[in-house]
Parts: C-alpha cells; structure tokens; sequence
C-alpha cells in the first residue's frame, strides 16, 4: 500500500553510495548568523559548554539527554541552543542512561548524527549497550565528564566509570582542557564516522577540573568544521529504499570471525586516528600527537604516565623537578582506546622507571591498584633493548586533587626505584605510605 | 529551512461481515479476510513454531504497514526464531535491539528520521516506523523505555505481542502470564497447587491512562482485519501509538497448532482479554463486545498449560472474566455467573468434562 520512494543511481554497481542521503543537514537561519558572529572568536568556555559547542558545529541530529552530574552541564547549554532556534536537533528526554544509548543507537542505524553523554553510575547503568553499539558499527559520540562510582554518593572525578567500558569497542580519550575537549569532539566524530571506522566514541573530561572550570576555547568558522567533518554516511543505513537486517542471530561457529573483525576494527583505527588528528591540525592550527604527548620526556630518566586533567598540573611538578636537576617527564595518553602501545614505547624509549599515575579504582586487579597500569606494562613488557621499572600511583581518588606535593612523592619513589634497580611495589597508595 | 515531514494515511480495511462481529456462531469464520496488499514485508522462511501467534501477528502488522517501514524487534522469542545471521525474513529494514530497548531504540529511530527529513538529509515521506516487542519487553524489562517513548509522543507504533510468557527461554513467568497460568517459574506443586497466584498486569490500560495522547487499542489473532485496522489507526495516528495483540504460544501454552486463531477469538468470548481501542477524544473505552459469551472453561480446557487448576482455580478465573464482561458493559450470563462458585466446578468436573487435553501437562 505503502510506495517507497527511490533515488534514482541506485541500480548501478555502487548504487548504494549514491543516495541523497549524501546531503548535507541544514542548519537554522539563527544558526547560521550565530555560527558566523562566532568565527574567530576565543570564548571562555568550561568543558561541558566547550562540548556542547562541538555538537552545535557538527550539527548533530538526535540528542539524547538524562540529568546527572557533572556532565548534565552539556545538556543544558545544547537544550538552550535548541531553545534559540540555533540548532535544530530532535533532543530526547531519555528516561534513563540505557534508554539514552538506545535511542541514540537508533538514531546512528537509520543514519542520524546522534549524540549522548554521560557520568558516574550513568555510564554503567548503560553497560549493556556498549558492546552492542560498537559491534552494530554505529558511530554515535558519547560526552563523559567522569564522576566517581556509588558508594557511597560522591560527585569527584574519577576516570573508573568510563574506565569501566574501555574493553567494550569504542574509542576512548580524555581531554585535558576546554579547548582540548571541543577539538577532541570534532577529531572524534571524523574518525568514528569515517567509513573505514565506524565506531561510537566516549569524548571523556575530568568532571569539575575540566567539566566547571572555564577556559579559553577558539571558535572556527561553520565552514571549516563542515568541510573537516563530512556529513555522516552509514553506509548500511536502516532506510526503506535499501532494506537490510541489523544484528541477526549467530550460530556459535560463526562468533570467532566476527569477533576478530571487531578486534581489526580497533587496530584499524589507528592510521585513521592519525590522520584525522594531522588534517584537523591542518584546518584549525592547533596540532596534537596522534596519541601521546610527550613532556620533556627527550632526556628523562623517570617519567609519569598520566590522563587526562590532571596532567596539567603534572606538567608544573615536572618543570619544578627539573629546576631541581630530577631528569623528570609526563606522557600523557590522549587516547586509552584503542591503546597506543608502539606510541608509548616511543615516547618511552630512554625512560628507567614510569609510574601510571591512577586516577581510577581497579580492585583485586593484577596491581592491586588502578586500571591504566596493566594496559602500560603490557605496552612496556615489550619494550627493547631493556624494558624500564613500572609502577603505579593511586591518587585523586573520589574526585580529590592531586597537587605537586604528590607528584613530587611519586618523582621521588621512582628515583628510589632507580637507585634499587627495582620498584618497591607494584602500587602505591599516594597519601597513605611514607 | 527546515524541510515539511510528509507522513503516510493509510486507508482501512473494511470489516463488514469480516470480523467477529456476527451474531451467529456459525458466522464467525465466514469471509473474514478482504482483499489484501501484495505486500508481504514479513516472509516466509524463518523458524518459528508450527501455530505460532505472533509469526501470524508479525505477517499481519507488516502487510498493513507496507513496504515503506522500518522495523525494531528487541530480543525475545521473535528475535531468535526470525533471524538467523546470512537470513532474514524481513523485507524491511530491521534492527535487533536489547531487550529492555524497544521502546528507546524505536524512539531514537523516529526522532532521527524527524531530523534527516527536516534538515533535508532524507529525501523520502516519514517511514512507517514500528518495533514489535514481547510482552517480557514490553510489560516487564523495557516498560519503562516504552512509557518514555509513548509520553514524548515519537510518531511510531509500538506494538506488544503477548504471548503472556518468557517464550524465547523457555516458558518463564511474565506480567501478563495469567493467574494461574504454569511456567516453568511457576510450577504448580503439592504447596502451590495454582501454579502462578498473581493476577496478570494490565498493561494496556496502564499506556491508555499514563499517555492519554497516544492511539492505545488492543486486539488478537482472532480478528486479522481488527488488527491489520488497528495497525493503521496506529501508524495514521501523528504522535505514539501502543497496540496491545493476544499472541497464543503453542509451546508455551500446550494446545493443538490448528487451535492459534480459535483461541484469538476464545479469550475473548471468555472475557479474558478485552479487545477495545481507546478514545483519545473523550478519554473512553470503546470495547469490541463478542457475539459469544462462554465459560472460561471452554478456554481454559483447550491449552495444557491450565490443567492442574482445581475448581477452586477455575472459580476465581471466572470471576476475573465477569468483572471484565461488567467493565465492558456487557450482562453477565447466569450461567457464568454461576461459575464464580467452585462447587459448580466441582460438579462440572465429575459430570460433563474432563478436560482430555490437560492430561499431558508437566508429563
């Protein structure tokens, strides 16, 4: 009864690519004005607002919003700029982080840009559907400002809740700044809806450090983002004009071949994440290393491995050290997903003794400690011609800070090591041991 | 600009002298289908079982929705039995999703069709979009997905097919398994001689009053024109739409395979699932009031799943059906009314029948 209307071009060889769907989405007269008063502009944004700028400019589609903090921040600034006629998006009250992930996972499989977000026990009460939405290849963006996990009810930073899904298929990274934060959301759509990809991605923030505090963000012309982010293509939408079957029912056997797909998929990442970090680079000025930045780590003899917010005041406590002569450097991992191991090795390669700096719960693990530092020493395992000391450090835990003080603690447990030829423990509870 | 969403109407089916509502036995089962679309978007080809109700709700849902849908099933018995990886029987496009997602999956599905349309990213009319969910989904794990989707109003049709059990892992007590209704999570033994003592959720009702906005009917395999009817209401009706559909399960209720439609039509003339459709309007029940009225003995003593009910049993599911018939607006038979006393079973039971298919159950 129903007629479905047919594109022509899709008869040919690769009539699947020529869909209208191509287009580009429109955007709102008062979008279009407001996007054009900010080109050039440097705003002082926190990092929620700096993300929510970043979704503005990809002009995503679906939004899907559920209150908890401190990411909740995101979804205000975004609820306004709807409000304002400056984006036009369908933004869904989800009832619920699982429904929130759902319904953005619908929106991604008919073709839809769709973004969510998330903290705290609002990652995990989502768990089910990461796996789910990495494995259907479905490139949604999901902001992170991390909260730590019940119990009891604390809202600090805490990196364990997007920790926590860091095995499940997405591209995982922390942003250290606002101005990190809105070109992570960009570099992050470029790669995960790039069709050799195809992955969801979790943008993560420290929530408070880099979620409510407030930062210099340079805003681009609408052109330059549309012109560095493609419209987003899914190459096996769920369009009438194309019928395909989402997520069919295996048989055992034929688990293996796709799981190993999944496992390429990540790896495939890797040149891409490159590549797209280099081009925005190359559109916007502002150039990061694919994955890990190195802090004065050329002539460093310990160094600390560290993510996300905190680094900046790890970079202070390393330039104070050096004044010191402690032949001291921080690399930090810009991405946790895939994991960068020939990176780190790399920026690594004249380093003693690291020490993962832990801002995460990782109980009854091989450390006994955080999460990051098995990830490191694996890297490292096969480090050659000698593989450096590792340890780990727990601190900033349940959102506290991590002054200098602690760096300095932690600089000097490493020299013990280095002097020792071997480390004391494999972790370190900062604040609590001599 | 922001591109005009152009939406489907769907014309309706005539059901004159097609549906049930005939008032002679005999008549119910004369010419019961009129001319139907070509369109098969559900095909032949997948496993689910011999009678299965919901395969034959699928096949009519589709066939009045046509061509142009896109189509959600959480996991549940019709996710396992339809879709086997390199296979599909669906002609459109079709996503599995978790089974606490029906209501969220679907809801991201149409808001991002709102957009694409709007932005000018999708060149065609606003797809019908439909997620067919369990009544595990729907009335249990994914409520509360399907409450959000129908308060913020997503132009879509959810719709539940209940087969009142978690069939998919193998007959396990649901919400809407009635009283008395065995599973394998609610045996009936020497302490629990009933098997299942919770009367069953009436989830239907519970969409109609929480979402006043939205098109909420319910209907069975019995009455293929209601339903394909009901179907379109659903799709034509702009905003969310909840469709409620009785779906026997031959494994899960024991009953002979041919006996599917019959008991569509039976657990209505018992008065133990009211077919209405709600009147957004004026805020009313409008209830389909069977030509028959029957004991529930005469549902019951079909499927397997009921035969370890003592007349004490049978007594308290006739008085849930009266209630029903009086909530419809209909007289209750004095017959029926005679069947609230277990003493009437009891004298039933040693007289008339014997129940000859229960003997199987939990053999």
């Amino acid at each position: 009864m129903t007629t479905v209307h047919v594109e022509g071009g899709l008869t040919g060889p690769n009539g699947a690519g020529q869909l209208a769907r191509l287009a580009r989405g429109s955007r709102t007269p008062d979008g279009e004005q407001f996007l054009a008063g900010l080109a050039g502009q440097k705003l002082r944004l926190n990092g929620c607002a700096a993300a929510a700028y970043a979704a503005l400019y990809a002009n995503v589609d679906v939004i899907a919003a559920y209150p908890i903090r401190p990411y909740t921040a995101i979804m205000m600034n975004l609820s306004q700029f709807i409000a304002d006629g400056i984006l036009d998006a369908e933004y869904l009250h989800a009832d619920g982080e699982h429904s929130q992930l759902s319904a953005a996972f619908g929106a991604g499989s008919c073709g839809a840009r769709a973004f969510t977000g998330s903290s705290g026990v609002g990652v995990t009460y989502a768990y089910e559907m990461y796996s789910i939405i990495s494995g259907a290849r479905i490139p949604i963006q999901m902001s992170i400002a991390d909260r730590t996990l019940d119990p009891p009810g604390d809202f600090g930073s805490e990196h364990t809740d997007a920790l926590c899904t860091r095995d499940m298929g997405w591209l995982l990274g922390w942003a250290a700044t606002p101005q990190e934060v809105f070109d992570k959301s960009l570099i992050a759509y470029a790669i995960g809806e790039d069709p050799r990809v195809l992955l969801p991605q979790m943008v993560v923030q420290d929530g408070y450090f880099v979620s409510h505090i407030a930062g210099e963000v340079d805003m681009p012309s609408a052109v330059a983002v549309d012109d560095y982010l493609p419209p987003y293509q899914l190459p096996f939408a769920l369009d009438p004009r194309r019928p395909v079957s989402h997520g069919p029912q295996i048989h055992p056997e034929q688990g293996p071949p796709l799981q190993l797909e999944r496992a390429r998929a990540m790896e495939d990442a890797i040149p891409v994440i490159r590549e797209k970090t280099d081009a925005f680079g190359t559109a916007f000025g502002r150039h990061y290393t694919h994955f890990v930045e190195e802090y004065i780590l050329a002539d460093a003899e310990i160094a600390l491995v560290i993510s996300g917010g905190h680094a900046v005041t790890c970079r202070a406590a390393v330039r104070q050290l050096r004044e010191r002569g402690i032949k001291i450097g921080m690399a930090r991992l810009l991405w946790v997903r895939p994991f960068p191991s020939d990176d780190l090795r790399q920026a690594l390669r004249g380093v003693k003794a690291v020490g993962v700096v832990e801002t995460n719960l990782g109980l009854g693990g091989a450390s006994y400690g955080g999460i990051l530092s098995l990830d490191v020493t694996t890297a490292l395992y096969h480090a050659s011609p000698k593989r450096p000391l590792v340890t780990a450090f727990m601190a900033g835990l349940g959102g506290e800070t991590v002054p200098v003080a602690e760096f300095d603690w932690m600089a000097g447990k490493l020299g013990q090591a280095l002097q020792r030829g071997s480390v004391e423990k494999a972790t370190h509870w900062v604040g609590f041991e001599k | 600009m922001a591109h005009e969403v152009v939406r489907h109407q769907l014309p309706l089916f005539d059901e004159e002298g097609r549906s049930a509502a005939t008032d002679d036995e005999a008549g119910r089962d004369r010419h019961y289908l009129p001319d139907l679309p070509d369109e098969d978007p559900y095909a032949a080809g997948h496993r689910t079982c011999a009678g299965c109700g919901p395969a034959i709700q699928y096949r009519w849902v589709l066939k009045a929705a046509g061509n142009d849908s896109v189509l959600a099933g959480p996991t549940g018995c019709m996710y396992v039995a339809n879709s086997t990886y390199l296979c599909t029987p669906y002609t459109v496009p079709w996503a599995h999703t978790p089974i606490a997602s029906g209501g969220s999956f679907t809801s991201g599905m149409a808001a991002g069709y709102e957009a694409m349309i709007r932005k000018g990213r999708y060149p065609g009319q606003y797809p019908n979009i439909i997620v067919m969910a369990g009544d595990g989904s729907a009335s249990d794990i994914g409520l509360g997905a399907i409450s959000g989707a129908l308060y913020r109003n997503h132009d879509a049709l959810f719709v539940c097919y209940d087969n009142e059990c978690y069939a998919n892992t193998g007959i396990q007590t649901s919400p809407t398994t009635p009283y008395a209704g065995m599973t394998t999570f609610t045996p009936f033994g020497k302490a629990i001689p009933e098997g299942k003592k919770l009367p069953p959720k009436n989830l239907a009702k519970m969409m109609a009053e929480g979402h006043p906005h939205c098109y909420v009917a319910t209907t069975t395999v019995g009455y293929p024109v209601d339903l394909m009817n009901k179907t379109r209401k659903g799709l034509n009706h702009v905003g969310a739409a909840f469709l409620h559909c009785y779906t026997p399960c031959q494994k899960g209720w024991v009953y002979q395979t041919s006996m599917t439609v019959e008991l569509g039509r039976r657990v209505v003339e018992a008065g133990l699932f009211p077919v209405w459709e709600y009147d957004l309007e004026n805020r009313t029940y409008h209830y389909f009031h069977p030509p028959v009225q029957r004991p529930v003995t005469d549902y019951l003593a079909m499927q397997g799943r009921f035969g370890h009910m003592l007349p004490e049993h049978v007594a308290t599911m006739q008085r849930a059906a009266n209630q029903n018939f009086r909530d419809m607006g209909m007289d209750v038979p004095a017959e029926l009314v005679a069947g609230e006393d277990p003493e009437h079973h009891k004298r039933l039971a040693e007289e008339t029948y014997s129940m000859p298919l229960n003997r199987g159950v939990g053999a």
